[in-house]
């Protein structure tokens, strides 16, 4: 069993190593030889292989697990993979998230009923946070342009707005 | 020293298995029933009932009598679920605090977890009678698609118990470990589970000791139940047209047909036809009941159940698109689970799969011997006895089998004995299903032997098992001069090769017996005991194969993780079928001036609506410095670990510092003072004691 420091220090490196690394395969393997990867890999560091270990030991290794999965997962599935390949083409060696890196992370949001300040828009807030929670977009807008018709100046409110216009246009007709 | 268990807790029976000195097997309770009914009872003297006493107070004392409750396990009061079942059971729910649901006996509110830990303590206590040693750590399975609410309310149900849970384990994926790898150097194998109350089927990929899930899918409302409730649904409608009573009308009389009814089904699985009666139904002049008899064919029970049986298939495909697979990849179908015993659903999985599915262990009882092989290797550290992975020696015995077998398939009628004259049934009595006798005991092929001076995890199974459909390998059975379990240290008990194998009575008609095996077990059943006692020919052992490394199981996440995000959508975090354990960090920014706690829904599920799926509750980000809206960003770590529970954990992105963060679920009372308080109930309720 590799000692906590070995153990530490090769977590550190998975920073800077491909998926192709941490597996320890070619970059032109094929499935077959990627599942052989990650069963090796899962027989060295999968946490169940560490139950006899101490603690810090065991955390260490599943945190190194966990990274053999991301690799495993991405490089498995083949529209995944051609995207990772054009990542590490341009020096990157994690896959980034699905959205591309310049829209913000998502915010957490105030509901409507927060942002809107007069008692009419308000009541029309109401509605819209609850038609947005029920999946009916369309009926939340309408809800919200009458909230800023209340409140034409509230930016906060008028900004969710021209948000649901972009999800609505994402949306199938 | 203190052993540690596997318990499949089930919708109707709930079992426990052990592994001693390398063998895994169903552990009895003092009269020799191995399974234990999952059914509470509060009785009037403040004692607890659990398993088949409480069983009978089903009828007597209904209201106090608490069952079916894995069906509501973390499933919070609101939900669909929680809905459709009120007013169909006979005893109250009712919302505590959180949108947790309650069930109310005898005036005393129980969260639903509580009751589970009636069942597991019972469990427990026969586990420790069978083994004559403490029980404190154990395996405890759930079906693969539970989601974390389910999953963390199983594990609380676990620590109520006085159990420390080593793994919430997958059922499908138990039972894949049990049957363990065929010999062959990699193969495909699907576990159809088709249970009480669930449904499962989970695709493995086994290549040498790595039992890795590719996809698994399935259905927690589709299992034996709906059959039961089909076929009750026709003895309605027969009562109506007969004796112009309603017995929908009336929870008791349904729920007495529902009993009926399962014992039509069970009979079904090997008479043509069967007549069950219920002459205490109909209530008739001056306190007498109206005789009422009910009489079905197999082909009708087929007809009827033909729906229900074909959404499996349905789930099937799913699991097999997960895996990008297509039915004829598959190498192996085991058949796991009470409700597979029927003869259709062996013919239907032969269809669909295109190849005869396998049953070699009781599938009542796979799951739990499973279970006990994960929480033998879980436990090394545990057990001093930890050695290295490779073993020496491999022998290759059946189960101990510790407690006589008739016992079970009296259990099997004790479900109906209320209401079902013996003299009705001379077929379940006089010549009983065979099934039932053959699957007593399992022939587990996996097994944990003892070896020089380590605790060898041995993993094997030979090639004669494959080769015959449908079949059933008869295990030695229920030796009365046999120990219990064999002492540490004791030369491991004679070698003795398997009795022929037998055919699983699913076989299409018409077919030919597969040709290993002797007709007369088959088509006469005999008196089990003398079949199951009768020597073996020339007993010799086979040579031992080589050692097999202890198995790894690499399980998955069932359902996608994902966040609510702006306009109501689902960001999705970790994908369904991610192996376990894995991670996933997202960033989060304050939305407001000042703001100082950062609240993120979370919810389990495939849609990209947020409302669609499932929610689970949200993660409180707490103890941020104030400053303008957007300047704050908090990294968050989501991990679904190796039982498949969500945890997280968050850190401000410009200082790095650690971030307060903490889960919220939904209709979870898994604060510090709602588990004392359960616990404080747990040990106010003494369990009758066991035989």
């Amino acid at each position: 069993m590799p000692s906590k420091d070995a153990l530490s220090v090769y977590l550190a490196s998975l920073e800077k190593r491909t998926y192709y690394d941490i597996l320890r395969i070619r970059p032109d393997a094929d499935a077959a030889a990627i599942k052989r990867a990650f069963h090796e890999f899962s027989l060295l560091y999968h946490p169940d292989r560490y139950v006899d270990s101490p603690r810090d030991v065991a955390s260490t290794a599943s945190e190194i697990y966990k990274r053999g999965v991301e690799a495993y997962r991405c490089l498995s599935r083949q529209p995944l993979r051609e995207r990772y390949d054009r990542a590490v083409g341009r020096g990157k060696v994690r896959l980034e998230p699905a959205r591309p890196s310049t829209v913000p992370p998502p915010p957490v949001q105030r509901t409507l009923t927060e942002i809107a300040k007069t008692p009419r828009g308000k009541q029309h807030a109401v509605k819209a946070d609850r038609l947005i929670t029920a999946g009916k977009l369309e009926d939340a807008r309408v809800q919200l342009v009458s909230a800023l018709q209340c409140e034409p100046d509230n930016a906060e409110l008028a900004e969710r707005l021209q948000i649901l216009y972009e999800v609505l246009a994402l949306e199938p007709p | 020293m203190a052993v540690a268990v596997g318990i499949d807790l089930g919708t109707t029976n709930t079992v426990v298995g052990v592994v001693r000195d390398g063998v895994a097997a169903a552990i009895g309770d003092p009269d020799g029933y191995r399974l234990i009914p999952s059914v509470v009872s509060f009785h009037p003297s403040g004692q607890t009932l659990v398993g088949r006493p409480a069983l009978d107070r089903r009828l007597v004392d209904a209201p106090s009598t608490i069952y079916s409750v894995k069906r509501l396990i973390g499933r919070p009061w609101g939900s669909p679920e929680v809905e459709a079942a009120r007013g169909k059971l006979p005893f109250e729910l009712r919302e505590g605090q959180g949108a947790a649901t309650q069930v109310v006996a005898r005036g005393e509110p129980y969260s639903l977890p509580e009751i589970s830990a009636f069942v597991l303590r019972q469990a427990k206590a026969v586990a420790e009678a069978g083994t004559g040693e403490p029980v404190e750590r154990a395996v405890i399975t759930v079906p693969a698609n539970f989601n974390d609410l389910q999953r963390a309310a199983t594990k609380i149900a676990g620590k109520l118990a006085g159990l420390e849970v080593l793994r919430i384990l997958n059922e499908p994926t138990a039972a894949a470990l049990a049957y363990g790898p065929q010999g062959k150097e990699q193969e495909r194998i699907a576990v159809f589970d088709l249970g009480g109350g669930t449904f499962d089927v989970t695709v493995l990929d086994l290549a040498g000791n790595v039992f890795e899930v590719l996809a698994t899918a399935g259905d927690t409302a589709l299992g034996g139940d709906d059959i039961d409730v089909v076929v009750a649904e026709r003895m309605a409608d027969d009562l109506l047209k007969k004796h112009r009573f309603d017995a929908r009308a009336q929870p008791m009389a349904f729920g007495r047909l529902r009993i009926l009814a399962e014992a039509m089904k069970r009979a079904l699985s090997s008479a043509d036809q069967h007549t069950v009666s219920g002459d205490d139904i109909v209530p008739g002049d001056r306190g007498k009941t109206v005789p009422w008899s009910f009489r079905m064919t197999r082909p009708e029970l087929e007809w009827a159940s033909l729906g229900i049986v074909e959404r499996t298939f349905k789930v099937c495909q799913q699991a097999l698109d997960a895996a990008s697979l297509r039915p004829a990849d598959l190498d192996r179908v085991i058949l796991v689970g009470g409700a597979t015993r029927m003869p259709m659903v062996g013919r239907k999985v032969e269809q669909f799969f295109g190849r005869p599915p396998v049953v070699r262990i009781n599938p009542d009882e796979v799951v739990a011997l499973g279970a006990a092989i994960q929480a033998a290797l879980l436990d090394r550290a545990r057990q001093k006895t930890a050695g290295p992975m490779q073993h020496p020696r491999i022998d290759d015995r059946s189960v101990v089998a510790q407690m006589p077998t008739q016992a079970e398939a009296e259990a099997a009628e004790g479900l109906v004995l209320p209401v079902v004259s013996s003299a009705k049934m001379p077929a379940a009595r006089k010549a009983p299903d065979p099934v039932v006798n053959v699957a007593e005991t399992a022939a587990l092929p996996g097994q944990l032997l003892p070896g020089a001076g380590a605790k060898p995890l041995v993993f094997d199974l030979p090639a004669e098992a494959s080769s015959a459909p449908f079949e059933l390998e008869l295990p030695r059975q229920h030796e009365p001069s046999r120990p219990k379990l064999t002492v540490p240290g004791a030369p491991p008990p004679p070698v003795r090769p398997r009795l022929p194998t037998m055919q699983y009575p699913y076989q299409a008609p018409g077919a030919p017996p597969p040709a290993a095996a002797p007709p007369e077990p088959v088509a006469t059943p005999v008196a089990p005991a003398a079949a199951l006692h009768a020597p073996p020919p020339a007993a010799r052992a086979p040579a031992p194969p080589p050692p097999r490394p202890a198995p790894l199981l690499i399980d998955v996440t069932p359902h996608s993780l994902g966040v609510e995000t702006v306009g109501g959508f689902c960001d999705m975090l970790i994908d369904a079928n991610t192996p376990v354990p894995c991670d996933r960090t997202r960033s989060f920014a304050t939305a407001a001036d000042n703001q100082t706690t950062v609240r993120v829904r979370i919810a389990q599920g495939e849609s990209k609506r947020f409302a669609e799926n499932t929610c689970l509750g949200e993660v409180e980000l707490a103890g941020i410095q104030p400053a303008p809206r957007g300047a704050t960003q908090i990294s968050v770590t989501f991990e679904i670990d190796a039982d498949g529970i969500l945890n997280v954990r968050a850190k401000n992105v410009a200082t790095g510092q650690e971030t307060a963060a903490r889960i919220q679920l939904v209709g979870a009372q898994d604060d510090p003072a709602a588990m004392a308080a359960m616990a404080a109930r747990q040990a106010a309720h003494p369990l009758a004691p066991l035989g």
